[in-house]
């Protein structure tokens, strides 16, 4: 039953002649939730930016849902409509009403009539809880509220994939746990969820598996709880008795 | 008395504006007896007199006959529609110049740049004298390059194919139409129609749409030129090109000077705006599939458009003010008019303070309207991090 939905293979990465990435090899079954973790500039944050080619690869291997990720437009185009992606400083469209920022995705690159993106969006606005503020604008948002808003809006284009990178990590503590328990809701749902993090709390209640990145490589996978009590890897356990002691 | 912020506000500007109504009362009173005293008349009786002039070009009938009062008029139309044309121009210019400058591509971007260096360190006059030796060594009109049988470019004048309908009217039509579209886009987007119900959304377009093309098509109806066609087309009659709407070269120079010269300041602005644009933004709309296009104009143009509105205002402001360049080479704008009616009239201060009044309401026009866009647009909240 189980299909895949990101696979990696040999895939490196490049900035100029830095080596950000090195040979990732990944796969992601449909309805994985999957945290990755990793000391700062590890490469987490340009791994999953190159799964909706925010950021592209220099060799190897990507594919979504089937399709390639390679030069061709209408397969990014096609990648890019079915994974949605949550960033860690929101970056809503501060212009628009909350409720245009979850429709105008839906409306533009799906087509998907007004009145029916917007029945859509409050489905999801009511889902992350705040439905009362669709008429707001971001900036009259807390961040918390704001990211909760950035989700609803991934979360309207109906996609098969979720990237999110440390959503929880610009926000104030007693906010951190209403993101997180949105998040706990999705992949209680099955939603296909590749996490940077630092919730090691949310890794060990939905995460399947976790990774450990460092210096462009995964040094180490495995399920939670093998991975919190047992790490095979010494930069592993130096890096969890790092975030785990404050 | 004067405890509170408000009232000391108050207070300053009754103040200030005190002081300004005595100083214009006075001098005005000085001026007049001055003058009296020389024999000369003040006041604005002249504007009544014919000129005994022609102008050069105008967008309403004009004869000799007619007076200073309706010549200012003529002056102040064609500046309206040489600022309106060339500020429209220079934003083409601007925002291609700058798409170009912000461009990944390298010879975009040196085209981009390499425009910014030579047209915004010429100075704005030697632009015009320049497009207008140009313009006026193209063909003679029975030599004239021929688009397509419907308009002509020569040295007297790009020909354009019009209707054989008075000037006003046509006036009439067009201040109908800017309205109407200014109205249009108001009521789809300002916040305050967005509770409307679909159907009563519906018929408020309607509305908007019918009222216009009802005020249009009266307007041409009523000013048609009897035993005429309706459609002026240009042709090339022996020597000369009869019919159809004539551009003078003066004209034509203006505003390409000023959409090329302000086209390079308002490209630098244009870029900053784009610039200011956080990447996340452009990032997040790419992350929802958006294609490039709609990166652009939903989400970049818009926030950049936001940044850089105050500026662009005083850009406009500034711009318009190019206008009175007519003078120089010979087109007749409200600035050419005021000065040939001071040498044919002798009301200097009259027509200075004409002049001065003119732009005052037409640059504070710009301004008011921008502001209150800018009001309107601006981004709500304080809680935004980019
Ligand atoms: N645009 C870029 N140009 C050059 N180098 C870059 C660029 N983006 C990232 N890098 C480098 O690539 C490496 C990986 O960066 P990345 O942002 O993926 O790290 P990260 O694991 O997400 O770190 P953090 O936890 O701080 O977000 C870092 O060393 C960084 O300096
Ligand atoms: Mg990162």
């Amino acid at each position: 039953m189980s299909e895949v939905a990101i696979q990696i293979r040999g895939m490196n990465k490049f900035y100029g002649t830095f080596h950000a990435l090195k040979e990732i090899n990944l796969t992601v079954q449909k309805g994985d939730r999957i945290v990755i973790c990793g000391p700062s500039g590890s490469g987490k944050s340009t791994m999953i930016r190159c799964v909706n080619r925010l950021e592209e690869h220099q060799a190897g291997v990507i594919e979504v849902l089937g399709t390639e990720l390679n030069d061709e437009v209408g397969n990014i185009d096609v990648i890019r409509r079915d994974v949605g992606m949550v960033f860690q400083h929101f970056n809503l469209f501060p212009h628009l009403t909350v409720l245009d920022n979850c429709t105008l995705s839906p409306m533009l690159s799906r087509k998907v009539s007004q009145a029916e993106a917007e029945k859509t969006a409050m489905m999801y606005l009511e889902r992350v809880k705040i439905p009362e503020q669709a008429e707001k604008f971001p900036g009259e948002l807390s961040g918390g509220q704001q990211q909760r808003v950035a989700i609803a809006r991934a979360l309207c284009m109906k996609p098969e994939i979720l990237l999110f990178d440390e959503p929880t990590s610009a926000l104030d503590p007693e906010m951190i746990s209403e993101v997180l328990e949105v998040m706990v809701e999705l992949a209680q749902d099955g939603m296909t969820m590749l996490c940077v993090t630092h919730e090691m709390g949310f890794a060990r209640q939905v995460a399947d598996r976790v990774i450990f990145m460092d210096k462009g490589e995964i040094v180490e996978e495995g399920p939670p709880e093998d991975f919190f009590n047992s790490p095979k890897e010494e930069r592993t356990r130096t890096f969890l008795q790092q975030i785990l002691s404050h | 008395m004067l405890k509170t912020r408000k009232a000391r506000a108050w207070a300053i500007q009754i103040g200030f504006l005190a002081i300004v109504a005595f100083l214009l009362i006075s001098s005005t009173l000085v001026a007049r007896d001055t003058l009296h005293a020389q024999g000369m008349n003040s006041g604005f009786g002249f504007l009544d007199r014919s000129t005994g002039w022609d102008v050069g070009f105008s967008l309403i009938e004009f004869s000799p006959f007619d007076t200073y009062g309706k010549v200012i008029v003529v002056g102040l139309l064609n500046t309206i529609f040489l600022g309106i044309i060339g500020i429209v121009l220079a934003n083409v210019v601007g925002l291609t110049i700058a798409v170009f400058r912000t461009s990944e591509n390298g010879a975009l971007n040196a085209i981009g740049t390499l425009y910014i260096e030579i047209f915004r360190n010429v100075p704005i006059i030697l632009q015009a004298f320049f497009w207008y030796a140009i313009l006026t060594h193209l063909p003679r009109p029975k030599d004239a390059y021929n688009l397509g049988e419907v308009a002509f470019v020569s040295a007297r004048g790009v020909y354009l194919p019009g209707l054989n309908v008075t000037g006003s009217s046509a006036l009439i039509f067009f201040i109908a139409l800017v309205l109407g579209i200014f109205f249009y886009i108001w009521f789809t987007s300002a916040r305050r129609f967005r509770s409307l119900t679909p159907s009563a959304k519906k018929n408020g377009k309607l509305t908007i749409v019918g009222l216009v093309l009802v005020i249009a098509v009266a307007a041409l109806v009523m000013g048609r030129i009897p035993e005429t066609n309706l459609f002026s087309i240009p042709t090339l009659k022996g020597l000369n090109i009869r019919e159809g709407i004539r551009i003078p070269p003066e004209m034509s120079a203006l505003a390409v000077s000023m959409a090329v010269y302000g086209g390079a300041y308002l490209a630098e602005i244009i870029r900053a705006g784009f610039l200011s644009v956080g990447k996340g933004q452009a990032e997040a709309a790419e992350a929802l599939g958006l294609s490039p296009w709609y990166v652009f104009t939903r989400v970049r143009l818009p926030l950049a458009f936001r940044a850089i509105l105050p500026t662009l205002t005083n850009q406009y402001v500034w711009l318009f003010k190019a206008t009175t360049l007519g003078i120089a080479i010979g087109f007749t704008d409200f600035f050419s008019v005021i000065s040939v009616s001071i040498n044919q009239s002798g009301q200097t201060l009259e027509l200075i303070a004409i002049l001065m009044v003119g732009f005052l309401v037409m640059n504070n026009t710009i301004s008011f309207v921008l502001n209150r866009v800018n009001k309107a647009i601006k981004l709500k909240g304080t809680q935004l991090r980019t």
